[in-house]
């Protein structure tokens, strides 16, 4: 058997991979068997409207979730067989705020970096320069209490990139963010990827995807129903020139990604149901 | 990169975390025990007669300083853990490459040194109003040691399974509390009538307790190999059992 490090040198690999992954709550399924494949140095985007899965599926690649069924594999480590490698490559800015209460900081930085490796030292000079660059050097004796939301928000993003990770993976980065700290945290991350870091964001604003991203996902109901460069989704799926454009679409402005998100989530919901009551009878 | 950073860190966490509380940590049992000696020392002391032919306030130091080591885990433990799956960092450090060994270990480390800077500090204390020296230094720390990692992995399974603060504070009063006074750091279980005595002998704390007391003044109720090996055993257990229940992520994993 050739060991895992070998096998990184001679081919050329996914930064995550992911292959027919299942995971359903008690009352729920939330992911009904998804792939999705993300070369290194790309930028992609995972768009869903709320509840379709994309928290979960995040949360599966760094071991917050158990799926039921299906393989997970960063940077060709498998995650069930290899975690600590797994894991060691990934950065995670998660949806809901999880920073230690009490703690300050520049503390907080200090020992994410440790848990990642880095000597005190490293750690320290390390967190220094984030929350300089994220505006936050000012607070960096106080708590996360005494942090604004968006505060809160960006300590989470420095925070991530603490272990220096080849995959920074944001969920829903610029909810509740205003727009001009949004625009400065674009460009970080463009300029990040430039350099070189794989980044997975998940995010229900869509021209935030159609700016940023390489590729898209457009996951609905626990199922990718979409994937591909914004363009080609669009080209591939935009409505005619001469369909009505009432309802959901009334806002939209034509040839956008937003407009084949919601023909694609929006439409399908009533297939959806259909699907779903097929499966339950067979079942 | 160096292998043991990750769980260092984490160690330096919890150590941080009760450090700068020290005034809630690590002085609230110092000053208890200072009120024992007083009250049981110079005011009521002299009217209860030499148990094992040592004056009764000297007798019950041992069970002082156990009952310091381990609150001080137990609440180290669970109250970090708690606090963690509380504000959600828990699940920041879950996602972080340490191992579920390495976590079980650094959180047992940090209530080691709190629990065990407790029971020293308790003993410096106390047994420098007595110039007395413990007697058998090294089954002491043995007995410190154990006792500790016991009660931080019994904090660690509370402080996972615990969904409001009134269950752990529920543990502490209701069972901890009534093991360790029923487990003799106030008498003898020799001086317990039947069928008393034989029920204390079920309580694992008695053997702790009883060890504790050996490794200080000398002097033991149970048979030593019962108490060395029980202890141990518990231990490895627990720890065992802590391991497992981070692995699978118990109410930690969806
Ligand atoms: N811990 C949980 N227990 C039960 N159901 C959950 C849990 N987390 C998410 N869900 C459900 O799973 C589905 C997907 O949720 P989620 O992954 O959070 O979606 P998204 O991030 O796209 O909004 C939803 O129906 C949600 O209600
Ligand atoms: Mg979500």
């Amino acid at each position: 058997m050739v060991p895992a490090t070998i096998c990184h040198l001679l081919t050329p690999m996914n930064a995550v991979e992911i292959n027919h992954l299942k995971k359903s709550y008690p009352n729920v399924a939330a992911l009904k068997g998804v792939d999705v494949a993300i070369p290194q140095g790309e930028f992609f985007g995972l768009l869903g409207p709320n509840g379709a899965g994309k928290t979960t599926l995040i949360s599966s690649i760094v071991g917050l979730v158990k799926p039921n069924s299906g393989e997970i594999r960063v940077m060709g480590f498998e995650l069930r067989k290899n975690p600590r490698e797994a894991k060691q490559q990934i950065g995670l800015s998660p949806q809901e705020i999880n920073i230690h209460n009490y703690t300050p900081i520049r503390k907080i930085l200090e020992f994410q970096g440790g848990f990642y490796g880095l000597s005190k030292k490293e750690s320290l000079k390390r967190g220094e320069e984030l929350l300089k660059h994220f505006s936050l050097w000012e607070k960096r004796n106080v708590g996360r209490y005494q942090l604004s939301g968006g505060m809160q928000r960006r300590l989470m993003i420095a925070r991530a990139l603490m272990g220096k990770p080849k995959i920074l993976i944001l969920d829903e980065p610029t909810a509740g963010i205003d727009v001009e700290l949004r625009h400065e945290l674009w460009s970080f991350l463009k300029e990040l990827n430039r350099n070189g870091t794989t980044i997975l964001l998940t995010t229900h604003y869509i021209e935030e995807a159609e700016l940023l991203c390489d590729r898209v996902a457009i996951i609905n109901h626990g199922r990718i129903v979409a994937q591909g460069p914004p363009k080609e989704l669009i080209a591939k799926h935009q409505l005619k020139k001469e369909s009505r454009r009432d309802g959901p679409f009334q806002f939209v402005r034509p040839g956008s990604l937003e407009e084949v998100f919601i023909k694609l989530t929006g439409h399908t919901i009533e297939e959806e149901a259909k699907e779903e009551t097929a499966e339950e009878t067979r079942a | 990169m160096k292998p043991l950073i990750p769980f260092f860190t984490l160690v330096r966490q919890e150590v941080y975390r009760f450090w700068r509380l020290i005034k809630q940590t690590i002085f609230p049992p110092i000053v208890t025990t200072l009120l024992y000696i007083l009250i049981f020392g110079f005011s009521l002391g002299s009217r209860i007669q030499e148990i094992h032919g040592f004056p009764y306030i000297l007798f019950i130091i041992p069970g002082l300083a156990a009952m310091g080591v381990i609150n001080g885990s137990f609440s180290n433990a669970c109250s970090s853990l708690y606090m963690a799956k509380f504000d959600r960092s828990l699940e920041n450090l879950l996602a972080t490459p340490l191992r579920p060994v390495e976590m079980v270990l650094a959180y047992i480390f940090s209530g080691l040194m709190r629990g065990v800077l407790i029971g020293t500090l308790i003993l410096i204390v106390a047994l420098s109003f007595f110039k007395i020296p413990p007697q058998h230094f090294f089954v002491l720390l043995y007995f410190f040691i154990f006792q500790s990692v016991i009660f931080s992995c019994w904090g660690i399974i509370a402080g996972m399974r615990a969904k409001t603060w009134d269950s752990l504070a529920t543990i502490e009063n209701f069972i901890i509390t009534p093991l360790v006074y029923l487990g003799g750091v106030f008498y003898s279980i020799d001086l317990l009538p039947q069928p008393w005595r034989m029920v204390s002998m079920f309580n694992p704390l008695f053997y702790i307790m009883d060890g504790t007391r050996y490794g200080i003044l000398g002097v033991h109720d149970a048979p030593l190999l019962y108490s060395f090996s029980f202890t141990a055993i518990v231990a490895l257990i627990l720890f065992g059992v802590c391991v497992y229940l981070f692995q699978i992520g118990y109410r930690m994993v969806r």
